[in-house]
């Protein structure tokens, strides 16, 4: 009989270190840049673009602010966000569920990083395979709507663990809704207790303030933090 | 179905395995995959048949060792089990807490002959 020659190989290799090696590189380049960069996450339709819509020309006063979209097929965020003067570069994955690092680097050169404050990375509507995916921001913020349910925190927790905050969207069709905010909140604090929580409504403007003050900061800080 | 991505990293390791090895097929492979990750074990499998399709993995056995979410306290140290993603020390209620393991996405072993 032949000797088998069955044997195992021990290889304990990050599945994401491709990815998560170049997203290092971006983080770099952003901090080199001193750039704040963000990643909106959130399913289709919560509100991602339209909370853009409404952020950009307010946060534009103080800041020089650059936009990533990242869409499937469409260019129809980007064309959105365009209609605001903000430079924004369209990223269609041709099917792919989320953005990654690569596809993020590939399109920075298109971008004048001289005065650039904010880089607002939009990802694919997916509460899901956006969370696994580093693209090299500073942190990660959520967009949820309300209408969606309160118990998407809790079906959802990898996400919520992993950003720095939470927009939540579409207060104003609390009341026509059977959605439990105390629930909500209280689920969002228990996976994440250090997440900030912002209640908006971006049809009626309500909430917007606060967040919007909240990011100026964070934009100020990061860039007294990589002087 | 951000498996099929997920996949593409596991082949991109293989390959630079095997091209080290004498390798002639490769039997089984082996996934650990933390449950704080989105990554879905029948998506895997079912990633891991497309991608192995005419290649020396093709018929491999796909193993999933799926890992819990363990967590440290920061104030007293304390280890223990995360259960439903509620992420509070038992002993202290404190909510500084530390992972320790649970988010893996790693490949482990190779069976080859």
């Amino acid at each position: 009989m032949l000797e088998s020659n069955r044997r195992e190989i021990e290889v304990m290799a990050n599945l994401l270190s491709s990815n998560d090696t170049q997203a290092e590189i971006n983080r770099a380049f952003f901090r080199k840049s001193q750039c704040l960069a963000i990643n909106i996450i959130g399913s289709p339709g919560a509100g991602k673009t339209t909370l853009l819509e409404k952020t950009l020309p307010l946060l534009t006063k103080s800041l020089q602010v650059g936009v990533i979209e990242g869409d499937i097929f469409t260019s129809k965020d980007a064309d959105r966000i365009a209609t605001h003067d903000i430079p924004v570069i369209q990223i269609n994955t041709g099917g792919g569920c989320h953005l990654d690092s690569k596809m993020v680097s590939k399109v920075l050169p298109e971008f004048d990083w001289n005065a650039m404050d904010l880089m607002i990375i939009e990802n694919v509507g997916n509460l899901v395979c956006p969370a696994d995916f580093d693209l090299g921001e500073a942190f990660k913020v959520i967009v949820l709507s309300i209408v969606e349910g309160d118990d998407k925190p809790s079906k959802y927790p990898v996400i919520f663990r992993n950003a720095k905050a939470v927009v939540l969207n579409k207060m104003d069709l609390e009341a026509l809704t059977d959605v439990n905010m105390e629930i909500m909140k209280q689920d969002i604090l228990a996976i994440n207790p250090h997440i900030r929580i912002f209640e908006v409504s971006c049809r009626n403007g309500n909430g917007l303030s606060q967040w919007i003050s909240w990011l100026n900061q964070e934009v100020l800080n990061f860039k007294d933090q990589n002087l | 179905m951000h498996e099929m991505s997920l996949m593409g990293g596991v082949f991109e390791v293989i390959e630079q395995t095997i091209s080290q090895h004498n390798v002639e097929k490769v039997l089984q492979v082996k996934l650990k995959v933390g449950e704080l990750t989105n990554a879905e074990p029948d998506a895997l499998q079912m990633a891991f048949e497309a991608y192995s399709k005419d290649t020396i993995c093709e018929g491999a056995e796909l193993i999933i060792e799926r890992v819990s979410v363990q967590a440290r306290c920061r104030n007293c140290h304390q280890e223990f089990n995360v259960k439903s993603m509620f992420f509070l020390c038992p002993n202290c209620q404190n909510t500084s807490i530390e992972i320790i393991q649970g988010e893996e996405l790693l490949l482990e072993s190779l069976e080859v002959e």
